[in-house]
């Protein structure tokens, strides 16, 4: 057996013994009344917590090849003359000076990261605007027609004008309606394509595995 | 509903979709007509001009990463960018992936690796922190390497805007889909092509030759089938109990009316 | 299956089949190659300026002229043999050998490649006017190729004036951005003005009380407004900075609340940036307290937990393993926190940025929940799906929304502070009952509040009974009784055997404690199984009981949800005889304060075996408010902007794809 037979196999177990142990696991009702179905169901749940506790470290841990990658890549670029790199590099290690020097402070994230991602989202305000007026360009079809009527009927019913009531209801009537409708089916198939995906995953049936 | 049926239910509808998944397998799926999924028209074209131009194709996972709830994401989206990396795979320029959860970093070296054994093409799936900062990060990247186009299938919110933005004022063409309803609100005001819900998970077995990438999406065409027409059966029966005027033969016939419709659309492909 | 696929190798068996559209019959089921839809017509070009067009094509590109069924310039460069192979460049006979390994022979790998006439076709770019180099954007790799193609086949060098023309990188400026920048000035223009000048006072204000139909964020308002001196409240912080500008004004109320009733915000989050990030708004609180040495304290007033990675599987542990979280600060040293489950704080509160993350709570913490509520808040963009969890989850209550709703929450807040602080005043400083006036302007007693912090969530034995009027204390922590009381105290508990009417909670559920008789009614508290409340009075058809709660309001239960009884005093004070015996060596104290919680000023009792200084107004009132009304304003005037803008944009471009399709009709 290769290297992928192998680690097909690891998925199927461990995505297997998951799936069970989250299943069956902390549910006695599952097992009848009788005397030790509380201890059963206790210890089915052991495997998947543990499983898990695991993956979290693995997440967790992962930030540091994240920050790995993002200083390789960098460095990399730098040699190529890129300005933006050094910023990013420097930025890098002033920070890790000044968190070293002045343990537990939080005032660079106040004074640089809040201001700095709040002008983003102030960025990203006009870009969504500007974006919203643009839609016609791409698709000037029934569906481009509709997407911008919503658009402006939720934006016209969250304005606080006495004299816009009527469409703040309408407004009100397109979320919780036909806006809830969409977003449900939009999320349904989400939901849908995740099993698919999942089950194909677990039985170590993804390319990932083929090594 | 309580936990236990709900476990229950679970454990049969799993059960379906593996039986489903292995079923559709076996039979390699070749009968299977595939959904032609119109946002993917233009991609092989940029291929192209990825490869006579000598630009990168920009690959983003977005926040899709391993061990999340949107683990399945960042897999269909890894087969899917396998699809187009191989198509790729003559071009000088190794395509770019980017990704804000680490967890995703190997699944987007695994894309690489596979087509492109030279040098530096690794160092090519590049992480950003998540949310604004990887737009941002993206939007500088677009500058830099001017990709020939940007495929940006996996998990965005509201940020997507900030991409696509920056990529349409630079005239690098787009396509885009998220799991999330933010980003995916954002993808279909933006983007110049677009797949929606689902389709994020169909895109690989359509852009695949593999029988088993057809395998998938045949059974999420078969479960999609099923829900819609639960869905409208449920419906109609609901609107029979309000509406005294709506009685059996009346649903029956809004039935029959809505299989015909279906029947001729299979029929039109 | 678990082979890797060879495209190379794959070849269609249907190759002969006749065209789709030609299948007769059941022929139609038969296998069909899976193919890319093809090539569609010209591409939208980038909107770049226009490239004058080379003066001469080079060598190559004449050459090739003739042959077109080899569109690619790996095609090209396989068949063009003339010159020396070791004469080009090591790129380019790379590409040649990719090429020829590629083609041989042509037609089977055009048969192998499925997709190889949409991947292959030629480019569009080929037919622009000006040759294949203007048409594409040209990058620096590009522009080094283009220097090296020329010099393969001899074209005029850079020198040559005829080249130098040639502008290769986009502009600074283009004619197409002048939109953009009109647009968004009018947009930044609109949204400041109300910053400049108090005319632009467009659009009403939030109200001063949530509106009558919203319950949710009334009853959010009402539970935090009865907690009790040392109660725990986990408050979730799942907003990076990114969300600040609008969630921080809701995060920062919130824990003014808390504090101000001396109850103990513990924090979490999920994102290690909004750890960080909940640090900066106590700061802003200590910084708005006016008088020294009274600020918050981290192990004392608040508790900052560590981080929870891993997402949905960071928030499963801590519904699952909530005793191990809050062991732990965020700085790695223990917090000497004590918990059974997540079930021994009162509250747990949580703000969201993101609609996934309102999913995550509502789908891995809420489940596990049994009978503390999930208090909602969240930001605009998240509102949509997070609404749809608090309308249809029990154990969801409210959802306060953005800086609207803020607004609304900070008037209220200070409305019921600031009432507080002019009735106590006005009671005078001869007053027997604590003053919080008074309290304000002595330094707290600092051992009372060093005792306090480390009291377990589990009621000590000693648990201490409630006054006449409330109901019996199941979850609230009480700290250990240690100090001597030097306040003065109202003795209450004199058990009696007079006999009274009182309600048991029989639902095994949370049932709703609610401010009229009917289900529309605004939530003021909850009860849980076992609760008893003396009865005040019942509706007219008896399905609901007026009942007295321990804050000294009413309200109202349903009959169906709850049991009556007659009890004697002392049992209902001491849960049996047993209890009343021991009660009489303990001195009880309750202190008496005043609150318009509910629109209405009532006196307000707190129990506690020890003294309590007081409720903190500085925390609620010395809030810096300046900026919110012009705020308030930007957002109104900003968001009509904003739809004129997308109105007139879209009109226009409605127009012109209309007078295009006409224009492509006519010439049809």
């Amino acid at each position: 057996m290769g290297r992928a037979g192998l680690a097909g196999i690891v998925a199927f177990a461990v995505g297997l013994t998951t799936v069970l142990s989250l299943l069956l696991g902390n549910n006695p009702a599952l097992f009848g009344d009788q005397p030790g179905s509380e201890e059963l169901a206790r210890r089915l749940a052991l495997p998947g917590d543990v499983l898990l506790r695991l993956l979290v470290i693995v997440i967790a841990l992962s930030i540091v090849i994240g920050i790995v990658n993002l200083l390789y890549i960098h460095i990399g670029r730098l040699t190529r003359g890129k300005f933006y790199s050094a910023v990013l590099l420097a930025s890098f290690a002033f920070t890790i000076f000044w968190l070293t020097v002045n343990r537990g402070d939080t005032s660079l994230l106040e004074a640089v990261q809040v201001p700095i991602e709040s002008a983003l989202a102030a960025l990203l305000f006009l870009s969504l605007a500007l974006g919203g007026a643009r839609v016609m360009q791409k698709r000037a079809d029934i569906w481009g027609l509709l997407f911008v009527a919503v658009v402006l009927s939720v934006l016209l019913g969250s304005l606080p004008l006495a004299e816009l009531a009527p469409v703040r209801a309408f407004s009100a009537w397109l979320l919780a309606v036909p806006v809830s409708a969409g977003a449900r089916a939009i999320l349904l198939g989400i939901a849908l394509g995740t099993i698919v995906v999942g089950v194909r995953a677990v039985l170590g049936l993804d390319r990932s595995y083929r090594g | 509903m309580d936990d236990t049926t709900l476990q229950v239910y679970s454990v049969v509808f799993v059960a379906i979709t593996v039986v489903l998944v292995y079923t559709a397998r076996y039979f390699q799926a070749r009968r299977w007509r595939q959904r032609q999924l119109d946002g993917m028209k233009r991609i092989p074209q940029w291929i192209t001009q990825s490869i006579e131009s000598s630009r990168p194709l920009h690959l983003s996972f977005g926040n899709a990463g391993v061990g999340g709830d949107n683990t399945p994401v960042a897999l269909a989206e890894a087969e899917f960018f396998h699809q187009v990396v191989r198509r790729a795979e003559s071009c000088d320029m190794s395509p770019v992936v980017s990704l804000s959860a680490p967890t995703s970093l190997p699944l987007g070296q695994d894309v690489l690796r596979r087509a492109w054994l030279k040098g530096g093409a690794l160092s090519r799936a590049q992480w950003y922190p998540p949310d604004l900062a990887y737009a941002s990060a993206i939007s500088a990247l677009m500058a830099d390497d001017e990709p020939a186009a940007h495929i940006m299938a996996g998990s965005f919110g509201a940020e997507l805007a900030l991409m696509l933005d920056s990529a349409a004022r630079r005239g690098q063409p787009s396509l885009a889909v998220s799991d999330r309803l933010d980003g995916q609100a954002v993808a279909f005001a933006q983007a110049d092509h677009v797949l929606i819900g689902e389709e994020l998970f169909a895109a690989p077995g359509s852009s695949s030759q593999d029988g088993g990438g057809h395998g998938d999406a045949a059974v999420l065409d078969v479960w999609r089938a099923l829900i819609i027409s639960g869905a409208t059966i449920l419906l109609m029966l609901e609107f029979s109990k309000r509406l005294p005027l709506l009685s059996w033969p009346l649903v029956a016939i809004g039935v029959a009316i809505l299989l015909l419709l279906g029947i001729f659309t299979v029929w039109r492909r | 299956m678990s082979e890797e696929f060879n495209w190379l190798d794959y070849a269609e068996p249907d190759e002969e089949a006749p065209a789709p559209s030609a299948r007769p019959g059941l022929r139609r089921f038969l296998p069909r190659r899976p193919t890319l839809p093809s090539l569609p017509g010209r591409p939208r070009l980038p909107s770049l300026p226009s490239i004058p067009s080379l003066p001469r094509l080079p060598r190559l590109r004449r050459r090739a002229q003739p042959a077109l069924d080899k569109p690619s310039a790996a095609d090209l460069l396989s068949v063009h043999e003339e010159r020396p192979l070791d004469e080009l460049d090591d790129r380019l006979q790379s590409l040649r050998e990719r090429a020829v390994a590629s083609s041989q022979p042509e037609a089977e790998a055009r048969q192998a490649l499925y997709d190889v006439d949409e991947l292959l076709a030629a480019p569009e770019i080929l037919r622009k006017p000006g040759g294949v180099i203007s048409a594409a954007a040209l990058s620096k790799a590009q522009r080094q190729q283009v220097e090296l193609l020329k010099d393969i086949v001899g074209a005029p060098q850079a020198g040559d004036a005829s080249v130098s023309r040639i502008r290769l990188s986009p502009p600074l400026f283009s004619l197409s951005a002048i939109p953009r920048i009109i647009g968004t000035a009018v947009l930044l223009l609109m949204a400041s003005l109300p910053f400049v000048s108090s005319d632009f006072a467009e659009g009403e204000l939030p109200p001063s009380e949530f509106h009558e139909d919203r319950h949710g964020p009334t009853t959010l308002y009402n539970l935090l407004d009865n907690l009790t001196p040392a109660d725990y409240v986990l408050v979730a912080f799942e907003y990076g900075p990114t969300a600040a500008g609008e969630l921080d004004a809701i995060a920062e109320l919130f824990l003014r609340h808390i504090v101000a009733q001396r109850a103990v915000p513990l924090i979490v989050s999920s994102n290690p940036i909004a750890i960080a990030h909940a640090q900066n708004i106590i700061s802003r609180v200590n910084r708005s307290v006016a008088f020294s040495g009274e600020s918050l304290r981290h192990g004392r007033d608040y508790f900052i937990l560590r981080y929870l990675p891993g997402g949905p599987l960071g928030l499963r542990e801590l519904s699952e393993n909530f005793a191990d979280v809050a062991r732990v600060s965020y700085k790695g040293t223990l917090t000497g926190l004590q918990f059974d489950s997540l079930d021994d704080v009162t509250y747990v509160v949580m703000i969201a940025e993101r609609a996934e993350d309102m999913r995550n709570w509502a789908e891995q913490v809420a489940p596990q929940l049994d009978r503390t509520p999930l208090l909602a808040a969240s930001g605009y963009a998240a509102a949509p799906l997070a609404q749809v969890y608090a309308d249809s989850m029990d154990e969801i209550v409210g959802l306060v929304v953005g800086y609207r709703d803020a607004y609304t929450y900070a008037e209220m807040l200070e409305a019921n502070f600031a009432e507080l602080l002019r009735d106590a005043s006005e009671l005078g400083s001869g007053s027997a009952e604590a003053s919080p006036a008074k309290i304000d302007e002595q330094p707290r007693n600092e051992a009372a509040q060093a005792e306090r912090p480390l009291a377990t969530a589990v009621p000590p034995a000693s648990a201490i009974p409630p006054p006449a009027v409330a109901p019996l204390p199941t979850t609230t922590p009480r700290p250990p009784n240690t100090e001597t009381p030097t306040e003065t105290a109202l003795p209450t508990a004199t058990a009696t055997q007079q006999m009274i009417s009182v309600v048991e909670v029989t639902s095994p559920r949370q049932v709703r404690i609610r401010r009229g008789p009917t289900t529309a009614d605004d939530i003021l508290q909850l009860a849980q199984a076992g609760d008893m409340f003396q009865i005040i009075a019942t509706n007219g058809d008896g399905s609901w009981y007026n009942i007295a709660l321990s804050n000294g309001l009413d309200g109202w239960i349903a009959g169906i949800l709850v049991e009556e009884k007659a009890l004697s005093m002392a049992e209902f004070l001491g849960g049996g005889g047993e209890a009343s015996a021991r009660l009489s060596d303990e001195r009880v104290y309750l202190r008496r304060e005043w609150s318009l919680s509910l629109g209405k000023n009532r006196p307000r009792y707190y129990q506690s075996n020890a003294p309590i200084t007081g409720d903190i107004p500085e925390y609620v009132l010395m809030r810096d408010r300046s900026a919110e009304v012009p705020r308030l304003r930007a957002m109104t005037l900003g968001t009509l902007t904003t739809v004129v803008t997308i109105a007139l944009g879209n009109v226009i471009f409605a127009l012109s794809a209309l007078r295009r399709r006409q224009r492509n009709g006519e010439r049809k």
